[in-house]
C-alpha cells in the first residue's frame, strides 16, 4: 500500500475516533507530548492505560460478585478507570465511568452491573480502535513514512 | 298571611328573570353548592376563586375559566337570592306566629270574660223574677193562711151581722198584707159565695182602691147550696158563678196608701173592669197556679197566682186568693243593666210570650179583644225579633236540654251578636231568658287593634325585609368584592411564584449549561494553545489559529459572565471575606486599561482620595470585576478623552472631592449625599461596630453618553442603551447587570448620574468593611520638609491635573506642562543661569500665574527638582528625541527625571535612557502610588548619595542599574499581563480567574514572597530599596533567575518563542500520582517543559521522599544559598529539595489531603515551605477549599490543563525562589 494512502486513511481514522466520541482533545495532547526524546510514549501510555484498566476491571467485576458489595471500593475503582480513561481521552470509558459512579452512590447494583458491562464494552472498543490505530501507524513507518499530525476537525 | 310573604318571595324571585333564567338546567346544581355555600361563605369562595384564577393563568384554558367566572358570578347572585328569601320567610314566620298568639289568647281570655258576663247580665234579671215569684208566692200562702185562720173562727157565722164582720176581720188581714208589700199589684179574696173583696193599686197614678161587691147579693144559704153542688160539679161552679154575677157591682173606694183611710166615695165599677179577680176556676184542682196575665191598666203583664183556701175540714174550698205582682220591675232591672253593658235582654215564657225586655218596645199588643201578650218574634224591637227569629231558625223546637244556649257568632242584621239564652224550670211557669249583645261590643275594639296590630306588624316585617334585602346585598357585595379581589391577589402570588421559579429555572439551566460549555471551551483553548505553540504552522495559519484563540476566548468570557449572572442570580454567589489592598487592586486595572487606551488616545486617569483605607476587606475578584467592567464599558464607548476613576470615602461633613466638581456638577452629588445621609448615617451607626465603610467611586469618561431614559436600564441583563451599538461595538449587555447584581451584593447601589458635558458618569457606592487595626495607615512622608518639588510634563491633561492637585494638597509645589516646548521654557525659566547654551530656547512667553510658581520655586532652600516626563513628548518618529534627551541631560545635575514610558516603547529607547542615566522609568499611567514611589526613590538615592558620597559612586551607579532593571522587568511583566488581557474588551472572566488565583495564595506576610500575576510596582520599588539599603554586599543571586524564568513564563504566554517550552527548566518536581495512566503524562509534559520529575505512587511515598530529603536539609541549610544559587550551571544536587509537589488526592494507602498534613507537619520545624498543588478529578469548590485547608498552595483539575498547569507552577516556584 501507498505510504501516501495509508497516511490518509491513518488522518481519517483517527479522525473518525473523534467523530465518533471515543477519543477527546486529552488523545490530542498525548500526541503533542511524543517526540523524538520519546517516540514510543503514546503507546506506552495507552498500553499502560490499558494493562490498569484491564485490572481495575477485573477488581470491580470480582467486587460486584461479592454477595455484600462494598460499595466505597468499587467507587474507588470507578474513580481510577475514570482518571486514568480520561487522561488518555477515552472519553466514553470515562463517561461510562461517570454513570457507574451516579449508580454506586446510589448503591444500585442492577445499575452497576449493567454500568460495568457497558464500561467493558467502551473498553473493548476503544482498545481495539487505538490497537488498529496503532498498528495504522506502525505499518506507516515501516513503510517509511511519517505519521501526519493531527489537525484539530471538530 | 303567611301565603302572602311567600307569595312576595317568589315575585321577587321573578322579578328578574333575565338573570336567573340563564342558569335554567344547572339551577338544581347552583342551588345545590349553594346549600354548602351558605354555610361556609368566605371559605369556600376563596379556594374557588383561586381555582379559577388558576386556571386564568393557564392561557389554553381561558375560555372555560371565563364561563366558570360567569357561572359564579351567577352563583352568587342566587345564593343572595335565597338568602334573602330565607329571610323574608323568617320575618313572615315571627309575624305570623305574633299575630296569632296574641289574637287566640286575647280571644280566648275575652271569650271567657264575656262568657261570664253574659251569664251575670242575664241571672240577675232571672233571679229578680224568681225573687217576684217568690215573694208572691209568699204573699199568696200567708194569705191563704190568715184567711183559713179567720174563715176557721167564723165557720158557722149565724147572722149577717157575723158576716160582715168576718169580712171586715178579712179586708184588715188583707190590707196588712198589702200594706207590707208595695210591690204587689192587687190582692184579691173570692169567696164561695161570691163575694169579693180586692185591693188593688195603680203604680203609674199611684192611687190605691179597694174593691169590694155588693154584699146584699151574697148570702151563706147561697154558699151552703153551692156547697153541697160542689162535688158534683166543680168546674161549672167557677165560672157559671162568675157569669152568672154578671150582673153585681163592684164599688170601689179609693184608699190612703199608707194608713189604708178611706179617702173618697165608693164608685160602683163593673166586675173585671178594673182587674182580673181570680177565682175558683183557676184553682181548679185545688192547688196553687201561676199564669200571666193582662190588664188593660198596665202595659206590662202581670203575674198572678191563685190558692184556694180550704175549710177546716178541708174538703172543701171556702175562697180562692189571688196575688197579682207586675213584671214591671224585671223590665225595670233590664234595662238598668243593659244601660250599664249594652246589649238586650229579654224574657219569655215557654211558649216564646215575651214578658220582659230592655227595651221600651211594648211588650203587648192591642188586639180587638184587649191586650194581649207578644210572641218574641213579633216584638217591635229589632233586635230581639231578630234574636228570637234566629233561635227559632236555628232551634226550631228542639232546644238543647235546659234551653241553654250559647252563640258566639250570630249574624243578625248586618252585625254580628252573642246570644245566650236560659232557661228557668219553674214549676208553673217555666222561662226563658235571653241575651244578646253585640259582638262588636265586646270584640269590636280587640278586633279592630287586631287589625291595626296586624297592619304595623305587616308593614314593620316588611321594612324589615327591604332592609335586610338591602343590608345582605351590600354586605355580599363587599365579601364578593373581596373574595374577587383576594382571588385575583393569590392569582397574582400564583403567578409570580410560578414567574420566580422559572427564572429559577432558568438560572439553574444556564448555570448548569454553561458550566457544561465551558469545558469543551477549556479544551478548545486549550488544544488551540498547543497549536499555536507547534511550529509547523505556515505564518497565515498561525494568524488564523492565533484569531479563533482570541474568539474562544472571547466566548469563554461570555459564558463566564452568564455564569457569574446566573450565579447571582440563584443566589450561589458568595462573597469572600478577605483582606485585599483595594488602591493596588485598581492601580493594577488602570495600569491594564491605560494600555488599551492609549491606542485609543483615551487618557486613564485613577483618582483616589487619600482617605480610602488601604485595607479593605471583600471579596477583592468581585470588586476589581465590577470596575473592569465599568471602565472596559467606558473605553469601548470612549474615543478621545479621558476615562477617569475617583475614589473617596464616605464623610457627611467633608466633601473632600467636590474641590474639583463645577458647582452645578456638585448639586446632583450634595442632593445624592443628602439623600443617602440617613442611610449612611445608620450605616455610620453600625460601622462603629462593624467597621464598615462606604466607599464612594465614580466612572467619568467622555464617550457617547447615555440617553437619560436608559439610565436605569441600561444595567438589566442584555440591555444595551443602543441596540445599534451592538453592531459597532459588540458585548452582549450582561456586564452591566453583573456590575449591577454585584454591588448591590456588597451592600451599595449603582446608578448613572447627570454629567455635565459629553460622556457618562456611573456612581456607586460599596459597603466594604476594614480591619479592625487597619485604619489610615497610610505611612504619607512628610514632602513639604524634604522641600521636594515636581514638574509634571505630561500629555494627559486630565491626568496631569489630578496628579498636580494632588501634590499641591501634600504640600509638593508643581509645575506643568503639556509639551516639550512648555517644558524647556520651565527649565530654563527654572535654571537661567545655568543652562545658557540651551539648543532648544525658543523662547516661549509664559503665562504670569506660571512665572511666579517658577520664581516661588526659585525661593526654595535647596530644593529637590524631580521632573516627571512623559516619553510621549519626546519627537520619537525621527531622530530629534537624542538631541532632545542631550538637553534635558544637562539639567541632570539639579534635577531627578522620572521618565513615563508607553508599553510599547521601543527596547532602543529603553537602552539610551539608561546609558544617560535615567534609572527612574515607570508605565503609564501615573498615579498617586506611583507617584510616591518616585518621590521616595529620589529622596531615597538622594540620602544614600548624600551618605556614601565619595567612595561608592560608581558601583551604586552599578547596582541602580540592577534595581532598575528589576523596576522595569516588572513593568513588562505588568504589560504582558494586561496585553494578554487587551485583546478583548471585557476582561472580566479572565481578570476575575487570575485574582481567584491570587486569592488562593496565602499571603505569607513578607513582601518578598507575596508573587501574583498582579504583583504591583510597589513591592518592587519596596524590594528595590531595600537592597538598596541592603547595599553592595552581594548581589542577589536569585535575580536573574527569577527574571528570566518570569521573561520566559511572559514569552509562553504571548509569543510563539522556540525556548517557550522549557519554561520550568530547572525546576525539581515531585509528582505523587497513583494512576500509572495519568503519572506517565504528567511525568512527560513536565519534563517536555523542562522540569525534573520524581513520580511516586501514593502518598506515603511522597511523605517518604521529603522526609529524607528534609532530615538531610537541616545540616545543609547552610550551603543551600549557594547551590541554589549554582544549580543552574552545576546540577550537582544528590538530593536537592523539590521545588513544587503535584499531588493526587485520591491515592491509596495515604491520599493527597493526609499527605499534606504531613509534609506540612514535617516542615514545621524548618521554616521551609514547598508549593503543593492538588490534582483532583474533583471539580466542586468543596474540594477546594479542603485542598487549601489542609496546606496545598493551589489546586488543578484533571485531566491536566497544560497552561494552567504551566502558569500554576510558574507563580508558586517564582515566589519561593
Amino acid at each position: 500500500m501507498e505510504v501516501g494512502q495509508m497516511q490518509g486513511r491513518l488522518v481519517d481514522y483517527t479522525k473518525s475516533l473523534f467523530m465518533e466520541g471515543f477519543l477527546d482533545g486529552q488523545f490530542l495532547q498525548l500526541q503533542q507530548l511524543q517526540d523524538e526524546s520519546n517516540p514510543d510514549f503514546v503507546v506506552e501510555v495507552v498500553s499502560l492505560f490499558f494493562d490498569d484498566s484491564e485490572k481495575l476491571l477485573n477488581d470491580l467485576t470480582m467486587a460486584l460478585d461479592q454477595p455484600n458489595v462494598d460499595f466505597k471500593k468499587v467507587d474507588a475503582h470507578v474513580h481510577q478507570l475514570k482518571g486514568s480513561s480520561s487522561s488518555i481521552g477515552a472519553q466514553r470509558v470515562k463517561n461510562g465511568c461517570i454513570a457507574f459512579r451516579n449508580f454506586c452512590e446510589e448503591q444500585n447494583i442492577e445499575a452497576c452491573l449493567r454500568c460495568l458491562q457497558q464500561v467493558k464494552q467502551e473498553y473493548y472498543l476503544v482498545k481495539n480502535k487505538l490497537e488498529a490505530l496503532f498498528r495504522l501507524e506502525q505499518q506507516i513507518v515501516a513503510a517509511g513514512g511519517s505519521i501526519p499530525m493531527m489537525e484539530m476537525g471538530f | 298571611m303567611a301565603e302572602k310573604s311567600f307569595k312576595t318571595s317568589p315575585r321577587s324571585f321573578e322579578g328578574s328573570p333575565i338573570l336567573v333564567s340563564p342558569i335554567g338546567t344547572p339551577l338544581r346544581k347552583v342551588f345545590n353548592r349553594i346549600s354548602g355555600f351558605a354555610s361556609s361563605w368566605g371559605r369556600r369562595t376563596a379556594p374557588r376563586g383561586r381555582r379559577i384564577f388558576h386556571r386564568d393563568v393557564e392561557q389554553e384554558e381561558f375560555q372555560y375559566a371565563s364561563t366558570h367566572c360567569l357561572s359564579s358570578y351567577y352563583s352568587v347572585f342566587v345564593a343572595r337570592l335565597a338568602i334573602m328569601v330565607m329571610l323574608a320567610i323568617l320575618i313572615g314566620l315571627l309575624t305570623i306566629l305574633t299575630w296569632h298568639f296574641t289574637r287566640i289568647y286575647t280571644t280566648k281570655s275575652l271569650n271567657t270574660l264575656t262568657f261570664g258576663l253574659r251569664y251575670e247580665l242575664l241571672q240577675r234579671p232571672i233571679l229578680r223574677m224568681w225573687n217576684i215569684l217568690n215573694s208572691t208566692s209568699e204573699i199568696t200562702t200567708a194569705q191563704v193562711k190568715l184567711s183559713e185562720y179567720v174563715i176557721r173562727r167564723y165557720i158557722k157565722p149565724s147572722n149577717q151581722a157575723e158576716q160582715v164582720e168576718l169580712y171586715q176581720m178579712m179586708k184588715d188581714i188583707t190590707w196588712a198584707l198589702f200594706a207590707s208589700r208595695k210591690a204587689l199589684n192587687a190582692i184579691t179574696i173570692n169567696y164561695r159565695n161570691g163575694f169579693v173583696q180586692a185591693f188593688h193599686r195603680d203604680h203609674r197614678s199611684n192611687n190605691t182602691f179597694y174593691i169590694y161587691s155588693d154584699l146584699a147579693n151574697y148570702s151563706i144559704g147561697a154558699s151552703e147550696s153551692y156547697d153541697s153542688k160542689m162535688p158534683s160539679s166543680r168546674h161549672g161552679w167557677n165560672d157559671q158563678f162568675i157569669h152568672g154575677n154578671v150582673s153585681a157591682t163592684w164599688y170601689r173606694e179609693p184608699l190612703d196608701p199608707i194608713t189604708g183611710e178611706k179617702t173618697g166615695k165608693a164608685l160602683p165599677i163593673p166586675p173585671d173592669d178594673l182587674i182580673n179577680i181570680a177565682g175558683p176556676s183557676q184553682v181548679p184542682d185545688g192547688v196553687a197556679s201561676w199564669h200571666v196575665a193582662v190588664s188593660k191598666y198596665t202595659d206590662s203583664p202581670l203575674l198572678s197566682a191563685a190558692l184556694p183556701v180550704w175549710d177546716p175540714s178541708n174538703t172543701s174550698i171556702v175562697a180562692v186568693v189571688g196575688v197579682t205582682t207586675a213584671l214591671y220591675s224585671v223590665g225595670q232591672l233590664m234595662k238598668e243593666l243593659v244601660e250599664a253593658h249594652s246589649g238586650y235582654i229579654y224574657l219569655t215564657s215557654q211558649e216564646g210570650y215575651l214578658l220582659a225586655t230592655s227595651t221600651n218596645a211594648p211588650l203587648l199588643k192591642n188586639t180587638t179583644k184587649g191586650p194581649k201578650l207578644m210572641m218574641a218574634v213579633d216584638s217591635e224591637d229589632n233586635v230581639i225579633r231578630m234574636g228570637a227569629q234566629w233561635l227559632e231558625k236555628a232551634y226550631g223546637n228542639k232546644f238543647p236540654p235546659g234551653h241553654v244556649v250559647h252563640v258566639e257568632k250570630a249574624n243578625l242584621g248586618s252585625q254580628h251578636y252573642y246570644i245566650d239564652s236560659f232557661f228557668l224550670n219553674l214549676k208553673r211557669l217555666p222561662m226563658v231568658g235571653v241575651i244578646i249583645i253585640p259582638r262588636k261590643y265586646i270584640m269590636g275594639k280587640v278586633k279592630e287593634r287586631a287589625l291595626k296590630t296586624l297592619i304595623i306588624l305587616i308593614s314593620a316585617s316588611v321594612c324589615i325585609l327591604v332592609i335586610g334585602c338591602v343590608c345582605i346585598l351590600i354586605l355580599t357585595n363587599g365579601v364578593s368584592k373581596e373574595m374577587k379581589l383576594r382571588a385575583e391577589l393569590i392569582s397574582h402570588l400564583d403567578a409570580r411564584r410560578r414567574a420566580e421559579a422559572s427564572s429559577n429555572y432558568k438560572s439553574q439551566f444556564l448555570a448548569n449549561m454553561s458550566h457544561e460549555l465551558r469545558t469543551p471551551m477549556a479544551a478548545v483553548i486549550g488544544l488551540l494553545d498547543i497549536l499555536i505553540c507547534d511550529d509547523c504552522l505556515t505564518n497565515e495559519q498561525y494568524a488564523m489559529v492565533s484569531q479563533i484563540r482570541k474568539c474562544s476566548t472571547a466566548l469563554l468570557r461570555l459564558l463566564n459572565n452568564i455564569l457569574d449572572l446566573s450565579k447571582v442570580e440563584s443566589g450561589k454567589l458568595v462573597l469572600e471575606e478577605a483582606e485585599f489592598d483595594l488602591g493596588r487592586e485598581l492601580e493594577g486595572l488602570v495600569d491594564m486599561f491605560s494600555v488599551q487606551c492609549i491606542n485609543h488616545n483615551v487618557e486613564t486617569v485613577l483618582d483616589l482620595s487619600d482617605d480610602i483605607p488601604k485595607l479593605v476587606r471583600g471579596d477583592s475578584a468581585r470588586v476589581v470585576q465590577v470596575f473592569a467592567n465599568l471602565i472596559s464599558n467606558s473605553i469601548k464607548f470612549t474615543t478621545s478623552g479621558h476615562v477617569i476613576l475617583r475614589g473617596w470615602c464616605e464623610n457627611p461633613n467633608v466633601s473632600s472631592d467636590s474641590g474639583k466638581f463645577s458647582p452645578d456638577q456638585k448639586k446632583p452629588l450634595s442632593a445624592l449625599k443628602t439623600k443617602l445621609k440617613q442611610h449612611g448615617n445608620y450605616m455610620k451607626k453600625d460601622s462603629k461596630r462593624d467597621n464598615k465603610m462606604i466607599l464612594w467611586f465614580e466612572v467619568d469618561d467622555t464617550g457617547l453618553g447615555i440617553d437619560p431614559s436608559k439610565w436605569e436600564s441600561v444595567f438589566e441583563s442584555f440591555e444595551q442603551a443602543d441596540p445599534s451599538t451592538t453592531r459597532t461595538h459588540g458585548g452582549t449587555g450582561l456586564g452591566l447587570c453583573i456590575v449591577r447584581t454585584l454591588v448591590n451584593k456588597m451592600g451599595g447601589e449603582i446608578k448613572v448620574v447627570k454629567k455635565n458635558g459629553p460622556g457618562t458618569l456611573v456612581r456607586l457606592y460599596l459597603l466594604l468593611s476594614t480591619p479592625a487595626d487597619g485604619t489610615e495607615q497610610h505611612g504619607q512622608m512628610n514632602f513639604a520638609k524634604h522641600s521636594v518639588a515636581v514638574i509634571l510634563a505630561l500629555h494627559g491633561s486630565m491626568g496631569r491635573l489630578i496628579m498636580s492637585q494632588w501634590l499641591s494638597r501634600n504640600d509638593v509645589p508643581t509645575l506643568e506642562a503639556s509639551e516639550w516646548n512648555e517644558l524647556t521654557q520651565i527649565l530654563h525659566e527654572l535654571f537661567r543661569a545655568r543652562t545658557r547654551n540651551c539648543g532648544f530656547d525658543t523662547h516661549y512667553a509664559l503665562g504670569e500665574p506660571l512665572r511666579s510658581k517658577i520664581h516661588s520655586l526659585q525661593g526654595m532652600r535647596n530644593p529637590v527638582y524631580v521632573i516627571v516626563v512623559d516619553l510621549g513628548l519626546l519627537d520619537l518618529s525621527t531622530d530629534i528625541w537624542k538631541e532632545q534627551l542631550n538637553f534635558l541631560d544637562k539639567f541632570s545635575g539639579q534635577v531627578k527625571f522620572a521618565w513615563m514610558l508607553n508599553h510599547d516603547t521601543s527596547n532602543a529607547v529603553k537602552m539610551e535612557l539608561r546609558r544617560k542615566g535615567h534609572i527612574l522609568m515607570v508605565n503609564k499611567p501615573l498615579y498617586k502610588a506611583k507617584m510616591l514611589h518616585i518621590l521616595e526613590a529620589v529622596l531615597k538615592e538622594r540620602y544614600v548619595e548624600l551618605q556614601k558620597r565619595s567612595p561608592n559612586g560608581s558601583k551604586g551607579t552599578a547596582k541602580e542599574g540592577d534595581s532598575h532593571e528589576c523596576l522595569e522587568i516588572d513593568s513588562t511583566h505588568f504589560e504582558t499581563c494586561s496585553s494578554d488581557d487587551s485583546d478583548n474588551s471585557e476582561m472580566s472572566g479572565a481578570n476575575s480567574v487570575s485574582s481567584l488565583q491570587t486569592g488562593e495564595l496565602p499571603r505569607e506576610g513578607s513582601v518578598k514572597s507575596s508573587p501574583s500575576n498582579c504583583q504591583t510596582l510597589k513591592n518592587c520599588l519596596v524590594e528595590y530599596t531595600r537592597l538598596d539599603a541592603k547595599c553592595e554586599n552581594s548581589n542577589s543571586p536569585e535575580q536573574p533567575s527569577v527574571s528570566s524564568s518570569a521573561k520566559d513564563r511572559d514569552n509562553s504566554y504571548t509569543s510563539k518563542a522556540a525556548n517557550g517550552q522549557k519554561s520550568l527548566e530547572g525546576l525539581r518536581i515531585l509528582l505523587a500520582e497513583d494512576t500509572p495512566v495519568l503519572q506517565r503524562v504528567a511525568t512527560i509534559m513536565l519534563e517536555k517543559l523542562g522540569a525534573t520529575v520524581n513520580a511516586v505512587g501514593d502518598g506515603l511515598q511522597a511523605v517518604d521522599a521529603l522526609n529524607c530529603l528534609l532530615d538531610g536539609e537541616e545540616h545543609r541549610r547552610e550551603s543551600s544559598f549557594r547551590e541554589r544559587r549554582n544549580r543552574f550551571e552545576t546540577e550537582i544536587c544528590d538530593s536537592p529539595p523539590y521545588d513544587l509537589i503535584l499531588m493526587d488526592c485520591q491515592m491509596p494507602k495515604m491520599d493527597g489531603y493526609e499527605a499534606t498534613k504531613a509534609i506540612r507537619k514535617s516542615e514545621a520545624g524548618t521554616g521551609w515551605h514547598i508549593p503543593i498543588v492538588a490534582l483532583t478529578a474533583h471539580a466542586m469548590s468543596s474540594d477546594e477549599a479542603k485542598c487549601l485547608e489542609v496546606g496545598m498552595d493551589a489546586y488543578l483539575t484533571k485531566p491536566i490543563d497544560y497552561k494552567l498547569m504551566v502558569s500554576t507552577i510558574l507563580s508558586l516556584t517564582k515566589r519561593s525562589a
